[in-house]
């Protein structure tokens, strides 16, 4: 005979848990299939924990939870929909101003973004730098230990310049009209603008891409959206952010393999996960896998590492024993990479649709909710109060001292 | 050939031709830059110029004809601006009087001596032109020193000013010579400036006078340092030669003119690039010699024997041999075969050799394009160690069995210096007709301050020796610690043993300390840096107190990725302990117990304190450090105590972007420190005394200037009636004096204490000597304390025992260390920012010493 206890899930042992409390507040619930209804809503929350992990611990913000009611949702619908590319291009090092080549362009990364979808595609290569100036293979060497690591000569995935160019312009403009703005962090525009001009020069292809700055970007949305202006130093530390340093797909595959911190790609999808971490959830997207590596976060939810647990009965709940995940993120990475892609240029990545389509089908049910406008006010709020930790006590506290 | 073959070749700067072209170029080369390949090569021949003066960190170089060189002015001398500051005669209190009168009287031998010179010595500043002018400073120097005139005068000479020790009898001398080109060539001198003997340019005058001394005592200049090739000591076992020799140098001390030298070494391998190159090819094979040799090769340091000059190997240029021809500077061609054969009598054996290419340094302020150097292997010999060699623990330890002085051995090496000195006959005849006497060695009074108790919780105890109280205080319970209830420990596999192991251990010392340790969430991870980011991540909550993490290996990116995400991401005290120094088995008690006071200190406990007189007393420590990753950025660690116990602290770490090592962020700083009292103490602090380490030579006056107004403009801010009186003293580890305490007949380390604040001081400076660490081998070097900035006035006594006292309060040691221990803890948290998180750390951990 089938053990009947078999049947009853996770669903059922929550709303068994929130009888008590459903009673409290006067409901007439005398059994869990009573409570059902009441329950779904805040079932939803630990489908949102593991989204809102990360968020957690990313540095405080003080962003005040945003004034809904004096939202132009037309406004959003825009902003929420529209693209911007992120690029970067790493250089073996920087020569001296005398210099006639100031920079050795090895490696560029570059993703399609927007608030409302993520990370759309991404376009990665190495770029062969060309003959090292004699005299400076001491100097070009160091700078490339200390960051990218990137091989300065018999490195024989670097393409040639002008290839890379024209593929970056197919991937970042396929079809013809108006180019879009470009977008890098401050810090690296001299060297982004220089190595395009410098790559444009090779090729026979000549466009002026209009390169902004990332935190002009940032300043834009936040400005639109709560009509004042953020603190640089919030900016700041939006961006810079370590704790997804070593996210599954975040690298490109030869950093990720030789576990380099520094890859082009990976600066512009940080970019993006930042972004969309501090950003797009205070319009009330939800995040998809395209917004941030939201895999790593819900696997270890799942799979857990081995552990010993000394203190057996504080922590009893956390004791699932399985394998590891990285192979988990290893095998996904894979499956992603084998999508046949399009008419997109070599090196460049489209993130499936089937991706956003995952985990619980109450998580697909929200989504469809979330997509009625009328509901964007609740979810917001619930995110909000989800992690009062975050935005309440320990970011202002670290905020006003900063400034 | 292409155009890299025509670079000049390097390394003749002292012959006479090189220095013939001198540093002045009159008229502008011709340059042909290859734009196509670019390559920053030139083709103008012989550019023998800014070797002269960059490796002289004094502007000033003497050439081999016994003429002294000299930048234009002597305004930018680095060295000697800090000698025209005078700070003592601001502060009231310690104008007439600065020494101290308590301790034990010890007398004590220095590394100085005694220059004398005739009372009314003076120094004559000319100023030499030319008609017509001329382009090389050599045929000035020439010209100039055949003249009957100066020939047997005491002089020195940079091609425009002359120095003289006696005047000539015209204010105004004109003459004249030919030269062997049959050109008529006027010389006017005028005078310019009589200088006293008390003068900074004279100091300047005196040193390069030394520095002409040792050159005649067969000594090589190499840095700022001589040393001795005939006399090589020699390790066979390691293929390294040692060559002896001293750092001098030449000041003012308190009422002399004093001569001070220190002995230094310059590790050189017993192997030149070529033979290291053969090596290196027989052992790989030639498919991939030409990338392992640049691998190995590029960016050591080599050493030119012909003319003891060192050079960076920059680049290899495989297609140049040696039978390959340069342009010289006059333009004709020669191939680098005869050039040395010409120039050194060097006959080079190999002609298939590739060229090593060096950039050389350039001129300040110049923007011109970089000069190239070719270099031949066969005469290059590797200097210095590399990493993999400095990891030889045999190695190291041969090394410093060599170089590790006692102090009776460091007292032989001077007074045979002394001696040669005084014996050469060309050395002594260069100083007599200067009018200078080389006299005898200084010995002083210096004074032993009393040993400090240590103030456990319920214990005093009286340290054996005040090195290491580790042993003393071993049943004592520590001040004050808060449980550690929720932590982590992060291991491998294959260190899961050692880490429950360890784990019982800590828990016992930890417990015998007063320090309660409940048991951790042990999670085991991969050995890899991402496995133990993700981890943390994943099970670090806000409960969490502390994270330990046993790490399988010393590769940087483990430590650095987790200090990186738990300092400011994710604000949570860290203790990173690598697997290998658990598995050191009979050690396993004072590790462990060395790691439980650490982490009682990042949970913000305190382990001891020592007796401080003074109530409402603020110590502040800064220390600056240049970032690991990006050069122009600055990294400015700010720790300040916020108890009268002065046992918990508060920091700050601030990320600067400027190039010079000045802090500008101090009033931040301050104001936070200030208020971060007010709130523990409800009051602020009486009397504030800042620590600032990492200064370097000429910057006492921007400190002055700038750094101090900060300070003080943020303490003024504070209150409204009474503000906090304030002090400010440098803090330098490195200086030239080093003291003995005679016993027995031979010289010894002076003991822990001792304080000397007569002689070896400077009469402008309220600054003192104070030793606070102990040598098992070689010798003690003392740390030098000047206090710029004084406002609370106290005697200097008082200032002296405060100092030693705070030499005891750094929690990473239980004994006492060479700097007080603020500075010690603004060094600690400046080289963790620099090395591994390169951003702020999160404020939220600022009342912790996280940075242990």
């Amino acid at each position: 005979m089938p053990n009947r206890k078999a049947s009853r899930n996770a669903y059922y042992f929550f709303v068994q848990e929130k009888i008590p409390e459903l009673r409290r507040r006067g409901l007439p619930v005398a059994r869990v299939a009573d409570a059902i209804p009441y329950c779904s809503a805040d079932w939803a929350k630990p489908v949102f924990t593991p989204l809102r992990r990360p968020g957690m611990l990313v540095p405080k913000q003080n962003v005040s939870p945003p004034d809904m009611s004096t939202l132009s949702l037309k406004g959003d619908q825009a902003l929420l929909g529209g693209i911007f590319y992120f690029l970067n291009i790493f250089s073996h090092g920087e020569l001296p101003p005398h210099c006639e080549q100031r920079f050795l362009p090895c490696e560029i990364g570059c993703v399609k973004y927007s608030l409302q979808e993520g990370i759309m595609a991404d376009f990665h290569s190495f770029i062969n730098p060309g003959e090292i100036p004699r005299g400076f293979r001491f100097h070009c060497q160091a700078a490339s230990d200390s960051s990218h690591k990137i091989p300065i000569s018999n490195f024989e995935r670097g393409h040639n310049q002008a290839t890379v160019l024209q593929n970056l312009y197919r991937f970042i403009h396929p079809n013809p009209g108006n180019w879009p703005p470009i977008y890098c962090k401050s810090d690296d525009r001299t060297r982004v603008n220089w190595c395009l001009k410098h790559m444009a020069k090779a090729s026979e292809i000549r466009q002026d891409l209009q390169l902004l700055t990332v935190e002009d970007l940032v300043v834009g949305i936040y400005q639109q959206k709560f009509l004042k202006e953020p603190s640089k130093t919030w900016i700041r530390s939006l961006l810079d952010v370590a704790m997804w340093d070593y996210s599954s797909n975040t690298r490109c595959k030869w950093h990720e393999e030789n576990d380099i911190l520094f890859c082009a790609l990976a600066v512009c999808k940080k970019i993006a996960y930042c972004i969309s971490n501090s950003l797009a959830t205070l319009f009330g997207i939800q995040l998809t896998e395209a917004h941030v590596p939201l895999q790593d976060y819900e696997a270890s939810n799942s799979v857990t590492p081995k552990m010993v647990v000394l203190d057996a009965g504080r922590y009893q709940k956390l004791r699932v024993g399985s394998s590891g995940f990285s192979h988990f993120n290893s095998s996904n990475e894979e499956q992603r990479s084998n999508t046949p892609i399009g008419d997109y240029p070599s090196g460049a990545k489209i993130s499936g649709q089937n991706s956003s389509v995952r985990g619980r089908g109450i998580t697909r049910l929200l989504e469809s909710i979330s997509n009625s406008s009328s509901n964007i006010h609740k979810f917001s709020n619930c995110d909000t109060s989800l992690s009062p930790y975050m935005s309440q006590k320990d970011g202002y506290k670290s905020f006003s001292s900063l400034s | 050939m292409s155009g890299r073959a025509r670079v000049k070749a390097r390394g003749i700067a002292r012959s006479p031709r090189a220095t013939e072209v001198g540093r002045i170029q009159a008229s502008p080369l011709p340059r042909s830059v290859d734009l196509s390949n670019n390559e920053a090569s030139s083709s103008s021949g012989f550019l023998g110029t800014s070797r002269l003066s960059t490796n002289d960190k004094y502007g000033i170089s003497s050439g081999d004809a016994g003429s002294t060189f000299m930048e234009r002015g002597v305004k930018n001398k680095e060295d000697f601006m800090d000698l025209s500051i005078c700070t003592r005669e601001k502060l009231a209190h310690v104008r007439n009087c600065k020494t101290g009168s308590s301790g034990i009287p010890v007398k004590l031998v220095t590394n100085l001596f005694n220059l004398d010179f005739p009372q009314d010595w003076q120094l004559y500043q000319y100023h030499v032109t030319y008609i017509p002018d001329l382009a090389s400073r050599r045929l000035r120097i020439a010209l100039l020193y055949s003249h009957s005139e100066l020939s047997n005068k005491a002089k020195a000479f940079d091609g425009a000013i002359l120095f003289l020790s006696q005047k000539l009898e015209e204010k105004v001398t004109e003459l004249s010579s030919e030269t062997q080109r049959g050109e008529t060539i006027k010389m006017t001198i005028t005078l310019k400036r009589e200088l006293p003997s008390s003068s900074p340019v004279c100091i300047q005058v005196f040193n390069i006078i030394f520095r002409k001394i040792l050159k005649k005592l067969s000594m090589y200049q190499i840095g700022r340092n001589f040393y001795n090739p005939s006399e090589p000591m020699e390790i066979p076992q390691h293929k390294l030669s040692l060559w002896p020799g001293f750092a001098i140098s030449v000041s003012y001390f308190e009422r002399k003119l004093l001569f001070s030298a220190d002995v230094s070494y310059k590790v050189l391998r017993n192997e030149t690039v070529l033979e290291f190159m053969t090596a290196l090819c027989e052992r790989t094979g030639l498919s991939c010699f030409t990338q392992t040799c640049e691998k190995q090769l590029i960016g050591l340091i080599v050493l030119t024997r012909y003319n003891n000059r060192t050079y960076s190997i920059d680049d290899i240029d495989w297609s140049v041999k040696p039978t390959h021809t340069f342009q010289k500077r006059d333009g004709t061609e020669i191939t680098y075969v005869d050039y040395y054969k010409q120039q050194y009598d060097i006959t080079v054996s190999d002609l298939n050799q590739p060229m090593l290419v060096s950039l050389l340094k350039k001129k300040r302020n110049d923007n011109s394009e970089a000069q190239l150097a070719h270099l031949i292997p066969e005469l290059c010999f590797l200097t210095g160690l590399t990493d993999q060699a400095t990891s030889d623990f045999q190695l190291m330890k041969a090394v410093a069995e060599k170089t590790r002085l006692s102090p009776s051995g460091r007292q032989q090496r001077l007074a045979r210096l002394v001696d040669n000195i005084q014996r050469n006959t060309n050395a002594r005849f260069e100083l007599e007709t200067w009018g200078l006497h080389f006299g005898s060695q200084i010995s002083l009074t210096g004074r032993i301050v009393p040993s400090e108790k240590i103030l456990m919780q319920d214990h005093i105890c009286q340290p054996v020796s005040a090195a290491d109280w580790s042993k003393d205080i071993r049943t004592c319970k520590i001040l004050n610690a808060q449980s550690l209830n929720t932590w982590l420990i992060l291991c491998s596999d294959r260190t899961e043993y050692v880490a429950e192991s360890f784990l019982n251990c800590l828990r016992r010392v930890a417990g015998s300390m007063g320090f309660n340790v409940d048991c951790p969430k042990i999670i085991k991870v991969q050995e890899n840096p991402a496995a133990f980011v993700r981890a943390i991540q994943q099970y670090v909550d806000p409960d969490v107190q502390l994270v330990m993490c046993i790490l399988p290996s010393n590769q940087k990116t483990y430590y650095d990725s987790i200090k990186k995400y738990l300092s400011s991401d994710c604000p949570v005290p860290s203790q990173c302990v690598l697997a290998r120094t658990l598995n050191k088995q009979g050690m396993m008690m004072s590790i462990a117990t060395k790691i439980a006071m650490q982490m009682t200190c990042k949970l913000g406990g305190e382990l001891w304190a020592v007796e401080i007189p003074l109530k409402s007393l603020m110590v502040v420590g800064i220390d600056v450090c240049k970032d690991a990753l990006s050069k122009d950025v600055m990294v400015v660690g700010c720790v300040a105590s916020i108890n009268p116990r002065i046992t918990r602290w508060f920091s700050r770490c601030i990320l600067q972007r400027t190039m010079t090592d000045v802090a500008d962020c101090l009033k931040v700083f301050m104001t936070g420190a200030l208020n971060k009292w007010y709130k523990y103490n409800h009051d602020l602090p009486a009397r504030i005394i800042v620590y600032r380490a990492g200064v370097g030579d000429g910057q006492l006056k921007t400190l002055i200037e700038y750094e101090v107004p900060q300070l003080l403009s943020s303490v003024a801010e504070s209150s409204s009636n009474t503000s906090s009186r304030l002090s400010v003293i440098v803090v330098r580890k490195k200086c030239m004096p080093r003291f003995f305490t005679e016993m027995n007949r031979t010289v010894q380390n002076p003991p822990l204490g001792t304080v000397v604040d007569s002689e070896a001081t400077r009469n402008e400076w309220y600054d003192f000597y104070l030793i606070s660490q102990v040598a098992c081998r070689g010798t003690v070097s003392p740390t030098y304390y000047n206090v710029i900035y004084d406002d609370n006035g106290l005697k200097p006594d008082h200032m002296q025992r405060l100092t030693f006292k705070l030499c005891h309060l750094y929690y990473n040691w239980p004994g006492i260390v060479s700097v007080p221990a603020p500075c010690q803890y603004a060094h600690k948290l400046t080289f963790l920012v620099a090395q591994s998180i390169h951003k702020e750390p999160s404020l939220e951990l600022a009342n912790h010493l996280f940075y242990l």
